[in-house]
């Protein structure tokens, strides 16, 4: 393919943007416009220099990173958990969960009441405090394109979608109620992290004798050796 | 009591009502009526009830101008008493009928009903045959008229079923948000449920609708050919229209029902994805209550590319990472002077990471990572040691099984630590196809 770099105009943060994890949506449309518009483009060079760019069609692109060279972090294990609860949440409260989380909002009053419901869940995902949620939860959602926020209304974009697929297919997995008395993981989506200073503690001071992330136990192994055989099946 | 008058009149013969006045009475009091159809939508409605609506219809009326009017309405029949509950009213089905008629109101019959009506349009056509086997033209006049009139009544039911379920749909996508679209769509997916899918078996190649038309449709050929042949006992025209109006019912009929099919469809499904959601996120939250959110797959989790430059290292790491870049210029080395025998050690490059571990990869096994990098640096200072033990210990072409905690000394402190035992990964991807066939009931 030919590929014209004038008429990628957007390219530096466009890339910039995808790099950093972000989920670029109509929310940006800019950025949007050129994606869609030159889509093939975009995707041809980004794979060329090993990026791969997902265009999702409900209307959202982001990259899913080179497993190889990828690391862990706990952020998209802490938005699943979060989209989780306030899918039980708001239906528990006789509101539409879809009619939330595909385009509504949600107020940053409410924040007290659902971290008091759900503390130890939270508790899990190391928020114990509004503010704690607010920071590592709904801020790294505004910072990777998931939600925006304004006058302390959280509005939730179309990435979304991302997670509510979490949710189906745990629902559409056959298997998962079994689980729940089997050691069997439950999907969550690949996420592009950025950089940040508690990732970076983690994984390289030279001092953190804590067990290393990276180490699966053998049930774990076991798991994946399935789900890798799973995969291989279906394909 | 004279409401309840037609109640007891309930043994002598009922008073022949006019249907001119019927409809004037109709047509008269519409403004009132027609309110009320919507009320009586809903279900039945007490003498108080009524006259407290009517009365808000018509404020400047007087007790007894609205007793006049009830009157009127029950002696035409428009209003009558629910059986068993004489205070209570219900508008006459017929007229009820006629107003939801009127009203561009439809309100969705059973499937069961089409069918009952098809098992008896194969009757029909039964008696048709029957009929003209006996040569009975009179008859067969009479079972051909009545076969196009039940037609009439299918294609009729048909378009008012159609209405219904535009209606039904219109009210699920119009409704508040706000509330449960479980709630919100129940009309739908009973709708589905009750009518769509047994409508779907009903017009199946093999189902009750077209085996009735065809049969139908059979006779009615076999006879057009029998009368030319034995000569007519009905005008052609006749058995044409009625063969006419059940192409024309069964064409109706599968419209019908891909109409309904892309107006429910895409509500049902989204309902139901609505439910899987929640019960998506129910479970999941239930595995991550009873196995911490650890539950989630560490090879699933969220993952990111990091550049080079946000490497914690010691010094000679972030010396060596530079050393490696092309346009690095190095610290001016000082030759030896030619003539000067060297004083002392020369200054050694920084190690890489590649040096590094392909030292340890040639060295593997290791019983012991930290042992190893002691005996391979012996002078190495202690943060640079602990840097190395961090990369290679993560390193994934080795496999780390982790030690007991034990002190190892170092050149310049006494750390203590649990070290790892390395090694090669790639020895493991060769033995892992048989890993992966273990069942999973050996999990634990």
């Amino acid at each position: 393919m030919h590929l014209d770099l004038s008429e990628l105009s957007q390219l530096a943060p466009i890339f910039r943007e995808l790099f950093k994890g972000f989920h670029v949506s109509r929310r940006d449309p800019e950025l949007y416009a050129q994606l869609s518009n030159f889509q093939d483009q975009y995707r041809t060079l980004f794979k060329a220099l090993g990026f791969e760019l997902v265009c999702d069609t409900r209307g959202f692109y982001y990259f899913v990173p080179d497993m190889a060279a990828a690391q862990v972090n706990k952020t998209a294990q802490r938005l699943s958990l979060f989209t989780f609860i306030l899918v039980e949440h708001l239906a528990d409260q006789g509101r539409d969960p879809m009619a939330v989380l595909d385009g509504g909002s949600l107020g940053r009053d409410e924040l007290p009441s659902l971290l008091d419901k759900y503390r130890d869940l939270f508790l899990q995902a190391e928020v114990q405090t509004v503010d704690e949620l607010e920071e590592k939860i709904l801020r790294r959602m505004t910072q990777l394109g998931f939600a925006h926020e304004e006058g302390g209304i959280y509005r939730f974009l179309p990435p979304m979608h991302r997670f509510l697929d979490v949710c189906l297919a745990v629902q559409q997995d056959r298997d998962l109620a079994a689980t729940l008395h089997s050691d069997l993981p439950l999907p969550t989506p690949t996420l592009v992290e950025e950089e940040s200073p508690e990732a970076l503690n983690r994984t390289d001071d030279p001092l953190d004798l804590s067990p290393f992330e990276g180490e699966e136990s053998e049930e774990q192994a076991l798991a994946r050796a399935i789900r890798e055989e799973q995969q291989e099946i279906d394909a | 009591m004279q409401y309840n008058r037609p109640l007891f009149l309930g043994n002598e013969p009922k008073p022949m009502i006019e249907p001119k006045r019927v409809l004037r009475a109709l047509a008269e009091h519409w403004a009132l009526i027609e309110p009320l159809c919507e009320r009586f939508d809903q279900g039945t409605l007490s003498l108080v009830e009524l006259r407290h609506h009517v009365a808000r219809q018509q404020v400047e009326s007087t007790p007894q101008d609205i007793t006049q009017l009830l009157d009127v309405w029950i002696r035409l029949d428009i209003l009558v008493p629910v059986a068993k509950s004489p205070n209570r009213f219900e508008l006459n089905a017929q007229i009820h009928d006629f107003l939801a008629y009127l009203r561009r109101e439809h309100r969705l019959g059973l499937c069961l009903e089409i069918e009952a009506y098809l098992r008896h349009l194969e009757r029909l056509a039964g008696h048709i045959q029957d009929a003209f086997d006996n040569r009975d033209s009179d008859d067969l006049a009479r079972q051909l008229r009545l076969l196009d009139m039940r037609v009439r009544d299918v294609l009729k039911k048909l378009d008012n079923d159609e209405q219904a379920l535009v209606a039904v749909a219109e009210r699920a996508k119009t409704s508040n948000r706000q509330i449960p679209l479980r709630q919100r769509y129940a009309e739908v997916l009973a709708t589905w449920d009750e009518y769509v899918e047994p409508m779907i078996q009903l017009v199946n190649a093999d189902g009750a609708f077209e085996q009735g038309v065809r049969k139908v449709e059979t006779v009615l050929l076999k006879l057009l050919g029998e009368q030319a042949r034995l000569g007519h006992l009905v005008d052609d025209d006749m058995l044409l229209r009625t063969h006419a109006r059940i192409l024309e019912m069964q064409t109706s009929a599968q419209l019908t029902l891909r109409h309904a099919r892309e107006l429910l469809l895409p509500l049902r499904e989204e309902a139901r994805r609505h439910n899987a959601v929640t019960r998506g996120a129910a479970l999941a939250l239930s595995v991550i209550r009873r196995k911490g959110l650890d539950a989630l797959p560490q090879a699933a989790m969220p993952l990111f590319t990091r550049p080079q430059s946000t490497f914690l290292g010691s010094a000679s790491q972030v010396e060596a990472y530079v050393y490696a870049l092309a346009r690095f210029e190095p610290k001016p080395a000082r030759f030896p002077k030619a003539h000067k025998p060297s004083s002392g050690a020369l200054p050694r490059a920084p190690r890489t990471v590649k040096e590094m571990t392909d030292r340890c990869e040639q060295a593997l096994p290791l019983p012991d990572l930290m042992v190893w990098l002691l005996e391979q640096e012996p002078e190495g200072a202690t943060d640079e040691l602990l840097y190395w033990f961090s990369r290679l210990s993560r390193e994934k072409r080795f496999k780390r099984q982790r030690l007991d905690r034990r002190d190892y000394t170092t050149h310049e402190h006494r750390v203590s630590l649990r070290s790892f035992a390395l090694t090669s990964s790639r020895e493991d991807a060769t033995t892992a196809p048989t890993d992966t066939n273990a069942s999973p009931a050996h999990a634990s």
